[in-house]
């Protein structure tokens, strides 16, 4: 079976979005878009995880029963965020020290547990390696353009630069995440939605092109 | 069979109608808001002018910008309104310091109007009370930018002025009096402030007015104040030095009279109306001890979260209902 990496990446960035579109992992989605450059760092070490963990449980699907899978799951990807921890730890303090709390609950996001769970239990290595990198990058993008929006309006800069001297405490606040949440998912479904539309008319087009010829077929066989 | 046939006229409820509408009582509550904007200008300056004007125009075009959007003709736009969001735009600017920057109501009112009230579906939809909203949008935006606040024009009537930028709410909550005169609390002169929390005698003359029309339930803002007062007094070991101060420092009158009693945002019942503002009143007495800081908003804010669970709850008893009794099964039989 020839595995389909297009569709693969579009379901992870755009059409499974798992921020956006699935509303997964909203923990430190609300807590650490105060700035743009967080995004990327909680980006990098959740599309990781997610990597790692999605090659790993594929490996051993077939050997892990059925009825332990969750804690199984579990523990390799606690595995993960303790290397991801170590690295970052050392690597670049910074990261980690803005992370916080937010690095070890990596563990019990619901990004990473869930493509185990959906994707990577059902799938072969390299689709699965595949699945982990297009949802992380969809969890980055959504991260980072959100953390760059209440950047922007709420300290006035963008990844640390300093723009001007306007800003409105609010979206900085936390009251400030939930609503930029609420209106990056309110577009997002009004762009997807507008895009799937003209996409069905066009199929729809195409296919009553054919429907009908199909029907006058189908009708005189039944005559027959 | 024809003989016999009466023709009743079926209607479903409601069946005693008024003839005022929104926009005749939304009227009537800017001309009760008028004193205090008037006072609020006479002790701060041109600039409060300023602020309250920036303030309703951008509430207004707001609301009309939304409705162009929605495909509104300008025709329908003028037809449809009615004042709510010209209420809503002036109490934004009345609840705001004067040393705001220009852009400082002109977010909170669009804000308060297009999320608060327009997204929600309108007027008559909103879950919270727009201008509170708005207000806590400001507040959480500027505040720390601006600082202090600032004194009016007209000094102390009688008793001690307030030299600083803290408000006698700030002191009183620090648990000192300070010497201030509940004279000038209550005219609001010499005292640090918002534009139209400061001088409440136009407030409550405003409020006065809205209850002889019939606007609001004069007894509801008294709960709250009265509740939040005694509260206070309960919580400072029943020291009733500390009611008068309480009640007239900070936006207890204003948030009492005008926000709090908003249509959309409080209980259908009177007795609901009744835990909702007694609630109030626990809620911003309690807040203001714990965290030194006005919370009328916020409390208001709270408590509008709260009404769709009050109504639920209490529910008027229709006339002549009796509960049927649980009869318990015979399982025998």
């Amino acid at each position: 079976m020839k595995t389909n990496y297009k569709k693969i990446a579009v379901d992870g960035v755009v059409k499974n979005n798992p921020t956006l579109k699935l509303v997964l992992g909203t923990c430190p989605t609300l807590a650490l878009t105060t700035a743009a450059m967080n995004g990327i760092y909680m980006g990098i070490a959740v599309t990781f995880v997610l990597i790692c963990s999605n090659v790993l449980i594929s490996l051993l699907r077939k050997i892990i029963p059925n009825q332990v899978r969750i804690p199984a799951f579990v523990l390799i990807i606690a595995t993960f965020v303790t290397i991801v921890r170590l690295l970052l730890d050392k690597l670049l303090p910074d990261a980690y020290a803005v992370l916080g709390l937010y690095l070890p609950l990596i563990v019990v996001n619901c990004i990473i547990l869930a493509r185990a769970e959906s994707f990577a239990s059902k799938n072969g290595i390299l689709p699965s390696a595949a699945d982990g990198l297009f949802m992380g990058v969809g969890f980055t993008l959504a991260l980072t353009l959100m953390g760059a929006v209440r950047e922007i309006l709420g300290s006035g800069a963008v990844f640390g630069i300093k723009l001007w001297s306007f800003q409105v405490g609010f979206f900085a606040s936390s009251a400030g995440a939930f609503f930029t949440y609420a209106v990056f998912i309110a577009v997002f479904s009004l762009v997807s939605g507008v895009l799937s539309d003209r996409k069905k008319k066009r199929a729809f087009a195409e296919k009553s092109a054919i429907g009908i010829t199909c029907q006058v077929e189908q009708q005189s066989t039944e005559v027959e | 069979m024809a003989n016999d046939q009466v023709l009743y006229q079926y209607s479903s409820s409601p069946h005693v109608k008024a003839t005022r509408t929104t926009k005749q009582i939304m009227i009537r509550v800017c001309i009760a808001l008028l004193p205090a904007a008037i006072m609020g200008i006479v002790y701060f300056g041109l600039k409060a002018a300023l602020i309250i004007a920036l303030s309703l125009i951008s509430a207004v075009a707001s609301e009309a910008v939304y409705l162009l959007i929605g495909k509104k003709t300008i025709k329908e736009i003028i037809a449809q309104f009615d004042f709510t969001s010209a209420v809503t735009g002036l109490l934004v600017g009345l609840s705001i310091g004067v040393n705001y920057p220009w852009y400082a109501p002109i977010l909170g009112s669009t804000f308060a109007v297009v999320v608060v009230k327009m997204l929600f579906g309108g007027t008559g939809k909103n879950v919270v009370n727009p201008a509170v909203t708005g207000r806590i949008f400001i507040f959480m935006s500027f505040q720390a930018v601006v600082g202090a606040w600032v004194i009016p024009n007209i000094g102390a009537v009688g008793g001690l002025s307030v030299e600083s930028g803290a408000t006698v709410l700030g002191s009183v909550l620090n648990s000192n009096l300070n010497g201030v005169s509940n004279l000038d609390l209550l005219l609001g002169t010499g005292l640090a402030g918002c534009i139209g929390e400061t001088c409440k005698i136009a407030l409550i003359a405003g409020g006065v007015y809205l209850a002889i029309e019939g606007i609001i339930n004069i007894g509801y803002p008294i709960i709250y104040i009265a509740v939040t007062g005694l509260f206070t007094v309960a919580l400072n070991g029943f020291d009733f030095a500390y009611f008068l101060p309480s009640i007239l420092s900070g936006g207890l009158i204003l948030g009492a009279i005008f926000m709090a009693t908003d249509y959309t945002t409080t209980p259908n019942t009177t007795l609901g109306n009744v835990i909702y503002f007694v609630f109030l009143g626990l809620i911003t007495a309690g807040l203001r001890q714990a965290t030194h800081m006005e919370v009328v908003s916020f409390a208001i804010l709270l408590g509008n979260l709260f009404v769709p669970l009050i109504d639920k709850f209490v529910i008027n008893k229709p006339f002549g209902f009796i509960r049927a009794k649980k009869v318990k099964e015979n399982k025998n039989g």
